[in-house]
């Protein structure tokens, strides 16, 4: 058979698989498991986004559209990006995608030279890194203590800075972590940027409509406007509007970066689907009740889940602001052997052997580049959340 | 700004868009301009598949799909290769993708090395090219004369094949002329590539259904199921069914090189639009007598079409056996002025006077590899062909 690209060779193979496969294992072999490893809300499509999408394909919205997007939906979008966080994009600074995903597969293909590097707090999404080795650059992880609530320090921002440089990559709110940064946080962030002109900075934004008690996650550009001409900040319908399975995603950034995305988009898949652009329109523009309503249930689920965690012996869990995982430390549990007899040597013994003997399935933070942790989506009904907490909590409390 | 990646470059915008916007701006200054340039069809997805998307939603059928595809659109993609081509394909060797330009974007990221060859008919999409360079890859065009019906020869490709040859890549069938190869064509080119066990061949099928006058359309790997463990055959809905803005493309090919493209697939955008897969599977499930009525219309506008433009002075129209495309031949046209006073030096010329005196919109050979040619698309309503067909005879009789 013939031969395979290199560039193939690049991308990690996918730490979640040993999970993922071992809980599918498991369930069927008529196991009770709890999947707490899931990356899109629990809840429904709202009914009037559905109900736009019908419209649209009875009305016959089921041709080819401008590879950037319908002008209805790019209008939509930057509105959004006004209401929410006061930025001013105009429509030729919008780009649509299948999902925020390919706006970031765009953005790094369009710009990443050979060994360019883009910086990337971890812990991060491991497609971070990998669509960046992916297009031939380098990723350069700054880990992102505990201490510091899984927060960038400006000092170790300026510290990776380096003449290759061509991307600074923020999760905000984070996953893995919930963690999000508010704008002084970020102006100190900022301040660094701006001393180094040659690097793109790009705001991964996608969990900013789910932040608690009262926080107001800020972008970028809210708190230093005159990055506006090597942003992209990048959001989407998935997680504040449940709409994972749609694949919309979109961005704002400077036109030329834009019309560089718009092409290579062109070349790999044209426009995203049309009916799905249609029930975005409605998400963005029309009633958002629903997402409160969804932040107010994760809220109060998060606040379990952290509680219940804190109660497990050898875990230390954080709060944090935003999105839905929380990320506690398993290193009180290390050096330990569980009550099925499994050595908890590291994270991934720890997942495996939760998985084994409870049916808990949690994703071990070696996979988001960030070892001694757990990630845990809370995405899941309370009753289940608290079926799941228990468990561990035995599972802990097992351990010799 | 930082600057852009070296491989943007690499791929210009395509020249189908490029006379589309034209077009579109003559349109805003209210002229009355019928554009031919489309490779879309201007009827309506079936009512069924719009049903079925319909009620994916309203179940909720919105949450991240696989990334290869639902388990309902592969089954109906296997019963689709057996049912019209006799192939049979294990659901591990069926991905489905962001439209068939993603199947081949997946493909060529998840094989092309750089400097890697891609043997190319032409004319060809052009989209083969333009993704090939990008990627990196070296694209060869062979010439298809007309004299041939612009279908390749075995021994053209045999030339043109190296030790660097990675893919034959073959569209039947094809845009931008029409021209089909039949089994015993392609079973010529498969005796050629039977001697070199290094290359991949790609059959892009898209316009399968669309052929006229008992044409039996064939597809490489069924005409040499020999060559099937390299062969990788694309379709879609997008033609057949009148679903472009659907974007739902699919593949059948080797295990190894499906698990490749859908490894791609993930850090391009992960999964397709559920909803999308929803009616996809529809179509290729349900009735298929719109396909007939299709088929119907396409074979009279080719017939009225190629008639109108034979009898227009210097044109001369070969009468393809498929797609919804002519390509006439305008050559006995250069040399001369149009009444507008403007000189014809080449295709481009002719499209851009044609376009500019007479409001009738076409794309120029070049852009598809082989002057000097016009690609006319009968994806148009009658009535408007007609209208279209007496101002390209006007516009040629003006020519002096």
């Amino acid at each position: 058979m013939p031969f395979i690209a290199d560039r193939l060779n690049r991308i990690s193979a996918s730490q979640t698989m040993v999970i993922t496969g071992k809980a599918r294992a498991l369930k069927a072999a008529g196991k009770n498991v709890i999947s707490l490893s899931v990356g899109e809300p629990d809840f429904d499509t709202p009914r009037n986004v559905k109900d736009a999408a019908i419209r649209a394909m009875e009305a016959g919205d089921t041709r080819y559209t401008d590879v950037s997007g319908t002008p209805a939906l790019r209008k939509a979008v930057a509105e959004r990006f006004h209401l929410d966080s006061g930025l001013d994009y105009k429509p030729e600074e919008i780009i649509v995608s299948s999902g925020g995903k390919q706006v970031i597969f765009n953005a790094m293909l369009c710009t990443m030279n050979p060994g360019d590097e883009a910086i990337i707090p971890s812990p991060c999404w491991v497609s971070y890194p990998d669509i960046v080795s992916l297009a031939e650059g380098v990723p350069v992880i700054v880990p992102c203590s505990e201490n510091n609530g899984f927060k960038l320090r400006p000092e170790d921002l300026e510290a990776a800075i380096t003449p290759k440089t061509k991307w600074f990559m923020l999760n905000n709110p984070c996953n893995p972590t919930g963690a999000a940064y508010s704008a002084a946080e970020l102006k100190a962030l900022t301040d660094v940027l701006m001393k180094h002109p040659h690097v793109w900075v790009f705001t991964d934004d996608i969990y900013g409509k789910l932040t608690y008690g009262g926080f107001k996650a800020a972008t970028i550009l809210e708190v230093e406007p005159r990055l506006k001409d090597r942003t992209l900040t990048l959001n989407g319908v998935s997680k504040a509007y449940a709409m994972t399975g749609w694949r919309i995603g979109f961005a704002g950034a400077p036109v030329e970066l834009i019309k560089a995305m718009d092409k290579l988009q062109g070349q790999s898949t044209s426009n995203a689907t049309s009916i799905a652009q249609a029930a975005a329109v409605e998400a963005l523009t029309g009633q958002q009740d629903t997402v409160a309503e969804m932040a107010k249930a994760f809220e109060a689920r998060r606040d379990m889940v952290v509680d219940m965690l804190n109660a497990a012996p050898g875990i230390h869990c954080l709060k944090p602001d935003g999105a839905f995982y929380v990320f506690p430390s398993l290193r009180g549990c290390f050096g330990k052997t569980s009550a099925g007899g499994a050595k908890i040597v590291d994270d991934e013994a720890f997942v495996v052997a939760l998985l084994e003997e409870t049916g808990v399935a949690a994703v071990h933070g070696s996979a988001f580049c960030f070892p001694g942790y757990m990630r845990i989506s809370y995405a899941t009904d309370t009753e289940t959340l608290r079926d799941a907490c228990t468990r561990i909590q035995h599972f802990c409390k097992g351990l010799l | 700004m930082p600057e852009l990646a070296e491989r943007l470059g690499r791929a210009p915008v395509a020249a189908s868009v490029q006379m589309t916007i034209k077009a579109r701006e003559l349109r805003a200054a209210g002229k009355n301009v019928i554009a031919l340039t489309i490779g879309e069809p201007n009827f309506s997805t079936p009512v069924h598949a719009i049903e079925a998307a319909h009620q994916a939603a309203l179940k909720g059928d919105t949450k991240y799909p696989p990334q290869d595809g639902t388990l309902a659109l592969k089954q109906a993609i296997q019963r689709k290769f057996k049912r019209d081509s006799g192939l049979d394909y294990a659901l591990d060797e069926i991905c489905a993708s962001n439209g068939g330009k993603q199947c081949i974007f997946n493909a060529l990221m998840a094989t092309v090395n750089p400097g890697d060859e891609a043997v190319i008919p032409v004319p060809a999409w052009s989209a083969y090219w333009l993704m090939n360079d990008l990627i990196g890859g070296k694209s060869v065009l062979v010439t298809c004369p007309q004299n041939n019906g612009f279908k390749p020869r075995a021994e053209d490709i045999e030339a043109a094949i190296t030790p660097r040859t990675k893919w034959l890549i073959l569209n039947n069938p094809n845009n931008p002329t029409g021209a089909a190869c039949s089994a015993e064509e392609l079973a010529k080119i498969a005796e050629v590539v039977r001697k070199h066990p290094n290359i991949w061949i790609m059959s892009d099928d898209m316009y399968e259904h669309l052929v006229f006058d008992d044409f039996k359309h064939a597809t490489l790997a069924q005409v040499a199921p020999d060559l099937k463990d390299r062969t990788l055959t694309i379709s879609g809905v997008s033609k057949t069914y009148a679903m472009t803005g659907w974007r739902i493309g699919f593949a059948g090919g080797p295990k190894q090189l499906i698990r490749a493209m859908v490894n791609m697939q993930g850090q391009v955008a992960a999964g397709i639009s559920t909803v999308g897969q929803a009616a996809a599977a529809a179509a290729l499930d349900g009735p298929q007598e719109g396909v007939e009525e299709m088929r119907a219309a396409y074979k009279r506008r080719r017939d009225f079409v190629v008639e109108s433009l034979n009898a227009c002075p210097g044109i001369a129209c070969h009468k393809p056996e498929g797609a919804f495309y002519v390509y006439p031949n305008v050559a006995g046209c250069l040399g001369k002025t149009t009444a507008g006073g403007k000189k014809l030096e080449n295709d481009f010329d002719f499209c851009m006077a044609l376009l500019e005196e007479n409001l009738v919109a076409t794309v120029h050979g070049a852009a598809y590899g082989m002057s000097p040619y016009l690609r006319v698309s009968t994806a148009t309503d009658d009535e408007s062909l007609h209208e279209a067909c007496r101002r390209i005879m006007a516009f040629c009789k003006g020519l002096h």
